[in-house]
């Protein structure tokens, strides 16, 4: 777990050193994949959490999950489609998916509350690190103002996500203390 | 100042006859509309106050659906991003409500 968190962590950090030669930053168009992939990353766990949770209110997170994220990532494919940015996969964007596929392989070996824990702490640290990279790399270097407007408005489902899986993360501690 | 007194007691029979008819705007005033505008996981105001029979709507201007829900009293079920939702205040009351995919999210709705 905490491996993951790590790689989680650097892959949305380093988004900054996978510039381009110019070398301040991620491209719009790397931008744009790095969103899209943030989001199906935690809407593919939240599927499995869909379907693995084993209480009722992991599972209604997870639930929540897949359709806040989908509605997000429509609201940027819709963008990008409009704005004829064809998204760029990034050093950023392939460590975000594989560090997702990661995620995923190590808690389908997981079962019940066990399970429940693994998901909900992953999402905690996945959710701080979106928010991270959108306040130190991504929102600075979005040159196109629609883009840059997207970046901030989906800022607050994440810190709302984040809020209500470290509440669900307390009360999971609690039952098991 | 007696005059004062029964206007007062006037005024006070008026708004209880208009508070027999639910749903009827009180004192014979247009029902006005007014907007809740959902953005940033927040409803905005936080707080409204509104007489029986405005119109309240509730407009999502947020990436993802929500919901305007007081339980037993209104529940607009999922607003998608870009729609709204209208209701007309009925019952008479300081009313909370919540969006229920989202438990952060709570308002306050005051009818008169």
């Amino acid at each position: 777990m905490t491996l993951s968190k790590i790689a989680i962590a650097a892959a949305l950090l380093f988004a900054a050193g996978t510039a381009p030669a110019q070398g301040t930053g991620p491209t719009d168009p790397q931008i744009a994949a790095i969103v899209v992939t943030a989001n199906q990353v935690d809407i593919d766990a939240g599927r499995l959490g869909e379907s693995k949770a084993h209480a009722k209110d992991v599972k209604a997170f997870a639930e929540q999950m897949v359709k806040d994220h989908t509605a997000v990532n429509k609201s940027a494919v819709d963008l990008a489609q409009k704005l004829k940015v064809t998204p760029e996969e990034s050093d950023t964007s392939k460590s975000l998916k594989k560090g997702g596929d990661e995620n995923l392989a190590n808690l389908k070996k997981l079962q019940g509350a066990e399970f429940d824990r693994a998901y909900v702490d992953h999402e905690v640290a996945y959710h701080q690190a979106v928010i991270d990279a959108l306040d130190k790399t991504l929102i600075p270097n979005a040159k196109n103002a629609e883009l840059k407007a997207l970046l901030e408005k989906s800022r607050p489902a994440f810190v709302a996500h984040l809020e209500h899986a470290k509440h669900i993360q307390a009360s999971l501690g609690k039952k098991a203390g | 100042m007696l005059g004062i007194r029964v206007g007062a007691a006037l005024a006070g029979a008026v708004i209880a006859t208009a508070g027999l008819g639910a749903g009827v705007p009180a004192r014979g005033a247009e029902a006005r509309e007014h907007t809740i505008v959902i953005e940033g996981m927040q409803f905005k105001p936080a707080a409204l106050t509104v007489r029986r029979g405005d119109r309240v709507v509730w407009r999502n201007q947020d990436l993802v659906p929500h919901t305007a829900t007081a339980a037993q009293v209104f529940d607009s079920r999922t607003i998608e991003p870009g729609a709204s939702w209208t209701y007309t205040a009925g019952k008479a009351g300081s009313l909370g409500y919540v969006c229920t995919f989202h438990p952060g999210m709570k308002g306050t709705l005051t009818v008169e």
